[in-house]
Formats: C-alpha cells, sequence, structure tokens
C-alpha cells in the first residue's frame, strides 16, 4: 500500500486528513479517523475524513464522551469490530446518530500503544454487508495495523519535545542487519553470513523500519546514517 | 476449548481470570521460582493493569488448565522491561505487527492427574494454536514469547520449533528463561493442528460459554437440598412462602457459582 510519508512535508506540516484519505482509498474504506491524547501536553489530537457536518454534530453534542469505538477500543489491544460493541446502549446511542447522517455503522478500530501507554485510535468504516465487511477486513487488517502505528508514532512525533524523548533504539542485531542492508547485501545473504533464518533478518528489518520511522528499507538506511547509527559504506 | 479475555468481557469472565491468576502463582513461583508478586494465592503484575489480553485454555468442567498473556511490543511490555536480562541490556524489537506472549503455562498437576486425560503437550498446541490464531486475526504476523527450556522443548518435539530466538537463555528462580520467535502463520497452525490432532473451531463462543457457567451450578445442589427445596415448594401456603423458597434456592445456587 502507498503511505504518504509524514515525515518530511516540505512545509513542515503533516498532512495527517490527506493521509487519512490516501489509506481509504488505497484500502476501499469509506471513512477514516485517529484520535490521541499526547501523553506529556495533554493535547487531544484528532482527525477525521468525515463530512464536517457529523463533525459539527459529534462534537456539539459531545458524542466522543460516549461514543463506545473511542471508550472500549481503547482498552483492548486487538483491532475491535464494532460489531462486538453492538450491545451497549451507547452504541445504539451514537450511530442512530451517526445513520441519520447517512453514516456506516460496519467499522473497526485499531487500538495503538505507545512506549508512554499513551494510546491513540486508528478507526475505519465502510458502508457494506456483514459479509463483505469482513471479507474486507480480513483482507487488510494487517495493512490497518501498520498504518495505524505509523499515523500514531507520526502525530506523536509531531511535538518537539517528543521527538527527543522518542530516539530511536536500536539493538545491537538490528543495527548489524542494517549495516549489511547499507553494504548492499540481500536479505538471505545476510541471513547466511549471520547464521540466523531470513525470517529473522525479515523481523528485524521490520521493526528497524518502524522504529526509524522509514515506509522502505532504503529509506531506514538513510535515516539510520544520518542519526549515526550505522556508517556509509 | 479456548476463551480470549480481555478489558471488553473481563467483567463477565472474572471468576475464570481469578483461577488463571491462581495457575499462575502455583506455575511461576512455586514450580518455577521466579520472584514474581504473590497476593492471595494470586500471581498479578503491573502488566496485568495494561488491559493485555489473555488467551485462557479450559477443560470440559470449565477448570483453567493453560494461559498466556498478550501486549503490543508498540507499548509498554515485559521485554521491554522486566526481562530486559534476557535481551542483555538492548532495546526490545518493536512492531505493529509483532505481539509479545508471556505467562505461558499449563497446569501440570491437573493435565497428569486429570480425568480428561489430556497430556501436557496437548494442552501446549491447543493454548498456542489459540494464540496463533487470535493474533492472526488481528492482523499479527509474528509472536515473540517468554519461555523456559521445558516448554522450548515441548514446542520443538510438536512441530511448533521457534523459528529463532533473541537475547540469550538466562537463569531465573529455579529454571531458566528465553525469548523465542514464532510466526503466525497458516502453515505453522496446520502443522501444530495436525500434530495434536486439533480440528475444528477451537474458541467458545462467549454467550455461550456465559450460559455453561450458569449451568455447571445447577449439579452442585444435593439430591437432599433439591428434596428439601421441593417439600418447601408443596407445603407452601401463599406467593409469599413459594418466592422466599425461591430466592433462597437462588441465593444458593449463587454462592456456589463463587
Amino acid at each position: 500500500m502507498e503511505l504518504i510519508d509524514l515525515a518530511d512535508m516540505p512545509n513542515g506540516k503533516s498532512d495527517f486528513v490527506g493521509h487519512l484519505r490516501n489509506v481509504c482509498e488505497s484500502l476501499g474504506l469509506e471513512y477514516a479517523s485517529y484520535a490521541s491524547t499526547h501523553p506529556l501536553s495533554g493535547t487531544v489530537h484528532a482527525f477525521t475524513t468525515y463530512p464536517d457536518r457529523w463533525k459539527n454534530h459529534y462534537m456539539e453534542h459531545g458524542l466522543h464522551l460516549q461514543d463506545p469505538t473511542l471508550e472500549k477500543a481503547a482498552r483492548s489491544i486487538a483491532p475491535v469490530d464494532w460489531g462486538r460493541l453492538e450491545r451497549s446502549a451507547n452504541f445504539q446511542s451514537v450511530f442512530s446518530q451517526a445513520y441519520d447522517f447517512g453514516l456506516p455503522d460496519t467499522g473497526v478500530t485499531i487500538p495503538v500503544r505507545g512506549p508512554f501507554g499513551e494510546v491513540g485510535l486508528f478507526s475505519v468504516s465502510a458502508p457494506l454487508p456483514t459479509d463483505g465487511w469482513q471479507k474486507l477486513r480480513t483482507q487488510i487488517i494487517g495493512n490497518l495495523q501498520s498504518s495505524a502505528v505509523y499515523l500514531h508514532d507520526a502525530v506523536m512525533t509531531s511535538e518537539t519535545v517528543m521527538k527527543s524523548l522518542r530516539f530511536p533504539h536500536l539493538s545491537s542485531r538490528e543495527k548489524e542487519i542494517l549495516q549489511w542492508v547499507a553494504a548492499g547485501k540481500s536479505q538471505q545473504d545476510i541471513g547466511d553470513i549471520l547464521s540466523i533464518s531470513l525470517r529473522t533478518v525479515e523481523v528485524h528489518l521490520r521493526s528497524t523500519r518502524e522504529k526509524l520511522f522509514a515506509l522502505t528499507t532504503a529509506q531506514a538506511v538513510g535515516r539510520g546514517i544520518s542519526l549515526g547509527l550505522i556508517t556509509p559504506s | 476449548m479456548i476463551l480470549v479475555i480481555d478489558a471488553l468481557n473481563r467483567d463477565t469472565f472474572g471468576s475464570i481470570l481469578d483461577e488463571m491468576y491462581q495457575l499462575r502463582a502455583r506455575v511461576f513461583s512455586d514450580r518455577m521460582g521466579w520472584d514474581v508478586k504473590i497476593t492471595n494465592g494470586r500471581e498479578i503484575d503491573e502488566f496485568d493493569d495494561q488491559n493485555p489480553a489473555y488467551v485462557v485454555q479450559l477443560d470440559e468442567d470449565l477448570n483453567v488448565t493453560g494461559c498466556a498473556r498478550l501486549l503490543q511490543t508498540t507499548g509498554p511490555h515485559m521485554l521491554s522491561d522486566v526481562f530486559s536480562d534476557i535481551l542483555c541490556g538492548e532495546p526490545p524489537l518493536r512492531s505493529a505487527l509483532m505481539w509479545e506472549s508471556t505467562r505461558f503455562c499449563v497446569d501440570h498437576d491437573r493435565l497428569d492427574h486429570g480425568k480428561g486425560g489430556k497430556s501436557i503437550a496437548h494442552a501446549t498446541c491447543e493454548l498456542m494454536v489459540g494464540i496463533l490464531e487470535y493474533a492472526r486475526t488481528a492482523g499479527i504476523e509474528d509472536i515473540v514469547t517468554v519461555i523456559d527450556p521445558i516448554m522450548n522443548r515441548i514446542l520443538k518435539r510438536s512441530d511448533n520449533a521457534p523459528y529463532d530466538y533473541v537475547g540469550e537463555t538466562v537463569g531465573m528462580g529455579k529454571v531458566k528463561a528465553m525469548a523465542a520467535l514464532l510466526e503466525c502463520s497458516e502453515e505453522r497452525i496446520k502443522r501444530v493442528r495436525a500434530f495434536a490432532s486439533i480440528t475444528g473451531n477451537i474458541f467458545i463462543p462467549e454467550n455461550e460459554l456465559a450460559e455453561m457457567m450458569t449451568a455447571k451450578v445447577r449439579p452442585i445442589m444435593t439430591t437432599d437440598l433439591q428434596d428439601y427445596f421441593d417439600d418447601q415448594f408443596s407445603s407452601a401456603t401463599n406467593e409469599r412462602e413459594k418466592a422466599a423458597t425461591r430466592a433462597l434456592q437462588q441465593a444458593l445456587g449463587d454462592v456456589s457459582l463463587h
């Protein structure tokens, strides 16, 4: 999936809503939202692709205070399908109003937990019948997990104080593997050189990319060098 | 049978969680001698306050026979904190697609002498399939799991060998501990299922279990006690006495549930 690079926007401002739109478009979703409370500043970050009239209604009526896709999902480690929330009274209340605005009630919320225990909530929805929705969700769930953490990390580091606190900590193994990538070795080669499985190489590289906030391995090499974590070869 | 308990359904299955904490005390404190905090015969730590997901294994009588605790590696988890010895002080892997499994154990006593005759290996396989399938549904691709060498051998013998380990095997209490990597692939799940002859859905639907837990209460009422209630009912002269009998019967049922 194509992700918008949120790290290096030309004007220094990240286009979070544009990123959400991009996620929707590439995964076949109707709407996407993200919300979190910053662990240090207490600032609430919220972005959505929902239409303005729903945003206004939602805020005016304080629906965020009873929205189970926020309150309940924040306490789960796994994605929470909205179908699991249907029995709660708050669900009926919030979603009967959403229905009047022509918004779907089939969706899923991905909770992200950050290093400070803070929670980011990434929600997506699509107006599909139950079986169609489940099929789509199963297909894209891995993508959604990655997008959720990527977006959460981007939002959290958008405040300068967090950038320094969240300096990426790579393990020796992660640095070693990234150094071999910089030297032009393939993942299979690296596995052979270090006598570890290909899967181990992949898992460490994935972790490295996410820690360095890189969308591609090439980008991770660049960031690794610029941060002095590895040396150019 | 496998039940996943998280913050959304923990109120319904509180008694099962309580039994799980007691199993963890027997395993990690008594048997393995780990330096874990025991309160009232229950092993509970600060990560239990982080709303983890528990994969709990139950036998036919709904006794807890195994469990594991899952946390996201993007947030606070054990390898980033208390198990830093295993990683030799190195920072842990962090990924949206990797979960950490800790407090993985099965009840040796019950499985050895229990009437079901289920072996420890079979229970371990079912619990592992539970973790892998639950994680896979959530889009997770790898599990990093803290285990002891005995569990490691069981995994290897049941066609479920970790594809690698991170950090080192370090001494912890009476046994050693290590962090193993397992991919949540369809192939691995198939292999473990085949090894332990596990077929079909292993997850108990929540509402069915809630019903089973209520049904479990009934047989506890002894025949004598049931006769007594029947007598009370037939000799009741008005609705008030009948209602009182019903209430007493209900109250006794509720008591035996806990």
